[in-house]
């Protein structure tokens, strides 16, 4: 790594640590996550969860055509607006369709049209280009039994992933309190990422559920970092080392966030677009379930064994 | 300083990361990443049998709709099997028309016909039992199969006294059509080559215009409308001709089909191809004398046992292809034109370098030092590569699932990286004496935090690459993959440079 020769020259005795200043100023800033009371760190994300578990119960997000079965076609270059388009093309097909526009910073737009299963692809396609005979068209359709085959692989891949994460994280800390925390905040993170996905109208597509797979791995990770910090600390004192895992944990979030926003401004697929959403939603909850409400349980578990 | 630069270079977890990385590279560049229909463009198809079946039928159906699907022309179709009721076909490049076809191939049964002397004599419906293929210890092979009654007379009356005369089967042939070949191909279809035994049997060319009604023609520049002329509303398969004759036909609306010839393949080969046709077979001596036989084999004898094998199997799949135990229905269908695909991948790259530059400003944003910033960016770039490098090795198709999957084992790697700095960073508030051992205690808890989050994700992600049929296994694959690599070869690497920039004494 010949980079490294840039600052060989320098005696780094007498620089100040490096990044210190943000870093200070960083704590400073969490430094009221550390002044709270742990009761109230575990009520408040409790009761957002509790918040998030009847939200996906009365508004759970709507299946994607491919497990719930369907038709899509999308077309590339054209600007329309979508409401017309609609009732139009649902006019001369005879079914009702729905019409969506999307468009990315890279300047490609196009629209997508939903039918219901059994409508022929080709058949709105070639509506569609009596109208726009030069624009780009895919298509892709799903019959129902193979969305009910891929729901249930979709159910089975979350719950098996889950459990597995939960035998894992057991494994390595072999403590109940900080293992069912870690495991509480995983499936946290998942129903409010769910429910805000019902909110925002994102569909559950297998995409999504990959996301919300995906959102198994990170926040595992921050959790990890933070239980390991906590119950492993050699020289602070628990308020200390919250903060420096606070702080760890907060870069992490925000540039792991910043690519995902990237990523999602930038691409028009539909894939990786809702997986992109999904990781953003389920991170800004990770945010609140581990750095408060596993914090909140570690730190009355520990204040706790401190006094026994 | 410069001693310490040096050994920085030549520990051993740097070289393993130069050496990877290098490697990659190399391997990219000699052997280009390839890409999943989603990003390449053409279609996949999901289908499923009407009841689950065993592995042993699912196998014949799988090769039977390989073989049927050949006669399609296309290049590259591949058929997988997933589980006991999926079968997904993937074709890359194809257009609308032609994914159509491909449907039409999946969702009907395979047509079979067996002709002698340009009569067709019985169908798969007239072939009721296939028995298992022997092969000898001369690696002559057998395949015993029962023939209906009705085919079996019909069959004793027009072999009687034929013996060695060709016995022809076809399975999906283009019926009622006009052949454009060239004249090479023609002089071979119009010749004894296809005789069997026997030169005095009408040769192929005329077999086929008799039984399947299919004339053939050689392609002399005749024009789109000539040929449009001849054909009298008839489907005409082009074979290996000019390919703008193809546009030119379907713009006068004529149902064409354009079979290219398969790199490598001699005439012979690509007959067959075009017509479906396994065989002939030399009629025995045992069948031509007019006595009706129900009870038949079709035999031959191959240099070596694979070969024998092969052949064997060959014949085995293609009797059964016309009377399949199990039916298909197409449940899911994804078309991608190979433009847009084209579109996407650029897509991805500009969304993976925005991700990465993302990573490296923000990054900087927390430290405001490029030294920890650009070490940082770039150990996930050098990730991306040795994650490509790998795929391509492996033959990985790239498709969108698994660009998401190498995000995610990025997204992951990144998170890792800080864990390490801020463990090194951690240190400052120490006195200097018990500074070099914290340190160390440091990077270790660093990778007990790596370790155990990578664990947990590996074994999250195997259950789905276990569970999950069709798309999202390349995303599994791709977080592994990415994960591993990151515990192996880029995150120790890093906590070495890292210590060596954040002056570990």
């Amino acid at each position: 790594m010949p980079r490294g020769e840039l600052m060989t020259k320098k005696k780094r005795r007498n620089t100040p640590p490096i990044g210190g200043e943000t870093r200070t100023r960083k704590r400073e800033m969490l430094r009221f996550l550390a002044e709270m009371e742990p009761k109230k760190m575990i009520l408040y994300p409790l009761a957002v969860f509790i918040v998030a578990l009847i939200l996906v119960a009365v508004n759970f997000p709507p299946l994607g055509i491919d497990l719930k079965g369907g038709v899509v076609v999308t077309a590339y270059g054209i600007s329309e607006n979508p409401d017309e388009l609609e009732k139009w093309l649902g006019g001369e097909l005879g079914v009702g369709v729905h019409v969506e526009k999307f468009t990315s910073v890279s300047g490609v737009s196009g629209i997508r049209v939903y039918a219901p299963s059994g409508v022929d692809p080709l058949k709105v396609i070639s509506v569609l280009k009596t109208r726009y005979p030069d624009a780009k068209y895919t298509h892709s359709e799903v019959q129902p039994t193979f969305g009910e085959l891929a729901k249930r692989q979709g159910i089975k891949a979350v719950t098996f992933a889950f459990i597995a994460m939960a035998v894992v994280v057991f494994l390595f800390f072999r403590n109940p309190v900080s293992s069912l925390a870690i495991i509480f905040s995983a499936l946290s993170d998942m129903v409010i990422a769910i429910a805000l996905m019902g909110i925002f109208g994102i569909q559950l597509t297998t995409a999504t559920i990959a996301a919300l797979l995906m959102l198994i791995g990170y926040t595992v990770d921050s959790n990890i970092l933070l239980t390991t910090k906590l119950t492993k600390r050699k020289e602070d004192t628990i308020e200390e080392a919250y903060l420096s895992a606070v702080s760890t944990g907060f870069t992490m979030s925000t540039t792991t966030l910043g690519a995902l926003l990237m990523l999602w401004l930038i691409s028009t697929s539909p894939t990786i677009d809702n997986i992109a959403i999904v990781l953003i939603f389920g991170l800004l909850a990770d945010f609140m379930n581990t750095w408060i409400f596993n914090a909140g349980v570690l730190r009355w578990y520990l204040s706790r064994g401190v006094k026994a | 300083m410069n001693r310490k630069l040096k050994k920085l270079l030549l520990n051993w977890k740097i070289l393993l990361l130069i050496i990877f990385v290098l490697g990659s590279m190399a391997t990219l560049y000699f052997r280009p990443l390839t890409y999943g229909i989603d990003i390449a463009g053409g279609v996949a198809i999901v289908a499923q049998t009407e009841h689950p079946v065993d592995s042993k039928t699912m196998e014949l159906v799988v090769d039977s709709l390989q073989r049927r699907l050949n006669t399609l022309g296309l290049r590259d179709i591949s058929v997988e099997a997933q589980g006991n009721q999926i079968v997904v076909v993937k074709v890359a490049n194809v257009t609308m028309d032609e994914a159509d076809s491909i449907r039409s191939v999946i969702e009907n049964q395979g047509v079979f016909y067996m002709e002698f002397d340009g009569v067709i004599f019985g169908t798969g419906k007239d072939i009721t039992y296939v028995g298992p293929y022997q092969i000898k210890p001369d690696n002559s092979w057998a395949v015993p199969f029962r023939i209906s009654k009705e085919a079996a007379e019909k069959f004793a009356k027009l072999a009687k006294g034929k013996a060695g005369w060709p016995v022809d089967m076809f399975l999906d042939p283009p019926v009622n059509s006009l052949l454009i070949v060239p004249k090479s191909v023609y002089d071979v279809m119009n010749s004894t080559a296809f005789n069997a035994q026997a030169p005095q049997a009408p040769f192929l060319i005329e077999r086929i215009h008799k039984a399947l009604n299919i004339s053939t023609i050689t392609y002399t520049g005749q024009s789109a409308d000539e040929i449009k002329r001849l054909a009298a509303g008839r489907q005409v398969v082009l074979v290996d001709v000019p390919q703008s004759l193809y546009e030119n036909l379907r713009a006068l609306n004529v149902t064409v089909k354009y079979v290219p010839r398969p790199k490598g393949a001699d005439d012979r080969v690509l007959i067959k191809q075009v017509l479906g046709l396994y065989g002939p077979y030399s009629l025995g001596e045992g069948l031509a004398n007019g006595e009706p036989q129900t009870d038949v084999q079709i035999s031959g004898s191959a240099p070596d046992r694979v070969t024998a094998e092969r052949e064997a199997r060959t014949v085995y799949t293609v009797l059964k292809s016309g009377s399949l135990p199990v039916k298909l229905n197409v449940i899911g269908m994804q078309f991608i034109s190979p433009k847009l695909g084209e579109n996407f991948k650029t897509q991805a790259l500009y969304a993976g370098i925005g991700a990465l530059v993302a990573v490296l400003l923000i990054v900087y944003f927390h430290y405001r030092k490029w030294r920890i910033a650009i070490p940082i960016a770039s150990t996930s770039l050098f990730e991306v590569i040795i994650i490509l490098g790998i795929a391509a090795l492996i033959r990985w198709n790239l498709d969108l699932p698994s660009i998401a999957g190498i995000i995610a084992a990025i997204g992951t790697g990144v998170d890792q990286q800080i864990v390490i700095t801020d463990e090194l960073l951690g240190g400052e508030r120490v006195t200097r004496i018990t500074r070099r051992g914290s340190s160390l205690r440091r990077i270790g808890r660093a990778f007990f935090i790596i370790f155990a989050s990578a664990a947990t994700t590996i074994a999250a992600m195997s259950f789905l690459l276990v569970y999950f049929v069709g798309t999202l296994k390349g995303f599994a694959v791709t977080t592994i993959l990415g994960v591993l690599i990151g515990i192996l070869i880029t995150r120790p690497a890093y906590a070495e440079v890292a210590k060596y920039l954040l002056g570990e004494e």
